[in-house]
């Protein structure tokens, strides 16, 4: 009764609903918009990142400075670097391109150096990956990633067993891994290529000393941060203490992290927006609610006189104030996921490779959520006035 | 003190009502000591100029307002202190109002405004409807139950206000000029009505400024200065 009369009065001013609403609709959509993103965005990182090993941090000289060359992580260092307490293994992050050959297949691909705890965890769906004693013994061995195996193997079945040849060097393949998720996120350097053991690429290709970058593994991921200085200090006291070599460095975590700030700073910026949207979408409603009842004095004071009490009244204006207010509510919520879910497919998915559920149940909450405070905030002024109205002189209201 | 049995069987007794409405530190005095008895059953009109008190008065015995001074028993409950929620009951069981700009909810069917007062007393949907329908053909309106006031003639829609008055089945019924709105013949028509009603046994107290219309009435007050000056018995034909 009470819902289908408030029901009634919103259709029947549909046009000052609705502009009422507006700015509900703008807050609500904004929030809920930003949310969706919010949340596929921070399950796109992760779920790109997932195979990104999380115990494992990659250390390479900035490029920009001056002294470059003196800067670089040289072969030499990965014995005393590999003793700082907490690093587990220390290896050189190098690859190549070069024409492999299988048979009469022939494609161009890239060649990397690997450990046994690989770059990427992804499995392996022939065979296996890389091994310690591979690594001990610099095996001529290689694991092929899923878009070499496609190339060289286009037939496909187990190609475990059979060699590629890379120029002179002729590598058996023990492992094919499974084909990562695609997305810009895993253009990785190091990752990618078909993998040898490290030790077999310094033998084969590595003529100097010095290094692209070097990659190291840690026991617990909670002491990367620690480690990455405690290496680059350990770099700097190599070259003699020099203080003024720059190196930088890369993790999971600080990838994570970053792209999590960057949107932990949009979502702060779009929710204060939406706060002053509804701040502003409250007073429109609380004033619409007053003129509401200014008009309808005289309806009041017909229902006091036949016999309605004051929280009666109250409560009539109150659910008006409440439709009102869920309603531009849920169209916000709906024009939030909207433009968040055309987004998230249109971008997010597209680039990352990665497909996050659109947080339905928050959205809603969020919607339900701002439809209590601002009806309780705005609403319950205009429906107390209603209530208050001295019956007499509300009939008497022209 | 009237004895007790009086004030049991009357639908209306005001003893000593006095009004007074206080305009900053202005106090204007408008009803001086009122004494007056309504019986149930009784056909009454109240008649005086304007500033004469009979809208004060109307209020006071619609529970709308009260007295400032005396006693006011309504069919046997003494109603003189009520604070706003209780008079809201009181007027919810004992009273129905008619107006003369009828007063009905707009954009809303015949059914919806007769039940509104069941509605207040929370009774069920199908409860009211039922009532509703019962109160309009009361009215003779049963065909017209979907229909909405703007498509409703004046005389239509106040009998749709006095099926409302009706359904709550109140101790008294109130109406301010019912006729005010209304042409000649429809008018004639609203007063054969209230006379069907005041045969069936309904307490009327009505305020108009219409001679013709307060001669249908069985008793007619007049008020002037805040003091009733004519207190007559109108026909004996009927008996109250």
């Amino acid at each position: 009764m009470y819902l289908d009369e408030a029901w009634r009065i919103l259709v029947a001013n549909r046009i000052r609903s609705l502009l009422t609403i507006l700015g509900l609709i703008i807050g609500v959509g904004a929030v809920v918009a930003i949310q969706v993103l919010g949340t596929s965005m921070a399950g796109a990182v992760n779920g790109a990142l997932g195979t990104f090993a999380d115990n494992t941090f990659i250390i390479f000289p900035d490029a920009t400075q001056r002294n470059v060359r003196q800067a670089a992580i040289r072969l030499s260092d990965l014995p005393a670097l590999r003793a700082i307490p907490g690093i587990q293994d220390a290896l050189p992050i190098e690859q190549f391109q070069d024409l492999v050959r299988v048979g009469h297949n022939v494609a161009r691909e890239r060649i990397g150096a690997e450990g046994a705890i690989p770059f990427n965890n992804l499995p392996a769906i022939y065979g296996r990956i890389i091994s310690s004693s591979d690594v001990a013994l610099a095996t001529d061995v290689c694991v092929l990633p899923y878009d070499a195996y496609t190339h060289l193997f286009p037939q496909g079945g187990d190609p475990t067993g059979q060699s590629i040849y890379v120029g002179p060097h002729r590598y058996l393949i023990v492992g094919v891994l499974s084909k990562p998720k695609q997305g810009f996120l895993n253009a990785n350097f190091g990752g990618g290529g078909i993998s040898i053991p490290w030790t077999t690429y310094v033998r084969n290709y590595i003529r100097g000393d010095s290094i692209f970058a070097a990659r190291f593994v840690t026991a617990d991921a909670s002491d990367i941060p620690a480690l990455e200085l405690a290496v680059i200090a350990k770099l700097r006291a190599l070259r003699g203490g020099a203080q003024g070599l720059a190196y930088q460095m890369f993790d999971k975590s600080q990838v994570t992290g970053s792209i999590n700030g960057i949107f932990n700073a949009i979502t702060l910026v779009v929710g204060l927006i939406g706060a002053v949207s509804l701040l502003v979408a409250g007073i429109g409603i609380m004033n619409i609610m007053l003129v509401s009842v200014a008009e309808r004095t005289r309806e009041i004071g017909v229902r006091k006189a036949i016999g309605a009490r004051r929280a009666q009244i109250l409560w009539q204006f109150f659910i008006e104030a409440l439709l009102l207010c869920s309603s531009g509510c849920m169209i916000g919520m709906l024009i939030g996921l909207a433009i968040g879910g055309f987004v998230n497919a249109a971008f997010i998915v597209r680039l990352t490779g990665t497909t996050v559920a659109i947080p339905f149940a928050q959205a809603f909450g969020i919607a339900a959520g701002f439809a209590v405070i601002v009806t309780l905030a705005f609403g319950t002024y205009p429906a107390y006035r209603a209530a208050r109205l001295d019956p007499i002189e509300a009939l008497r209201y022209e | 003190m009237n004895n007790g049995s009086t004030q049991s069987s009357a639908a209306i007794v005001f003893e000593r009502i006095t009004k007074t409405y206080k305009n900053g530190t202005l106090e204007v005095p408008v009803l001086h000591g009122i004494d007056l008895v309504v019986k149930h059953g009784e056909y009454v009109a109240i008649m005086g100029p304007s500033g004469s008190g009979k809208s004060t008065m109307m209020n006071i015995i619609g529970c709308l307002d009260r007295a400032t001074s005396g006693s006011y028993h309504l069919d046997g409950e003494d109603v003189s202190d009520l604070d706003d929620n209780a008079l809201a009951a009181i007027r919810l069981r004992k009273l129905g109002f008619i107006f003369q700009g009828f007063n009905l909810l707009a954009r809303t069917d015949a059914i919806k405004n007769v039940s509104l007062p069941l509605f207040y007393a929370g009774i069920g949907t199908k409860e009211r409807e039922r009532r509703a329908v019962a109160a309009l053909d009361e009215v003779g309106l049963g065909d017209r139950a979907h229909h909405k006031p703007n498509e409703l003639s004046g005389g239509q829609q106040q009998r749709v206000a006095i099926a409302r008055a009706l359904i709550n089945d109140p101790a008294v019924l109130l109406a301010d000029e019912p006729t005010g709105n209304l042409d000649t013949k429809t008018s004639a028509d609203i007063m054969a009505l209230f006379d069907k009603l005041h045969e069936q046994g309904r307490t009327i107290i009505m305020v108009t400024h219409d001679e013709e219309v307060a001669s249908q009435a069985r008793r007619i007050i007049r008020l002037r200065d805040g003091l009733i000056v004519a207190d007559e018995q109108a026909s004996p034909t009927t008996a109250g």
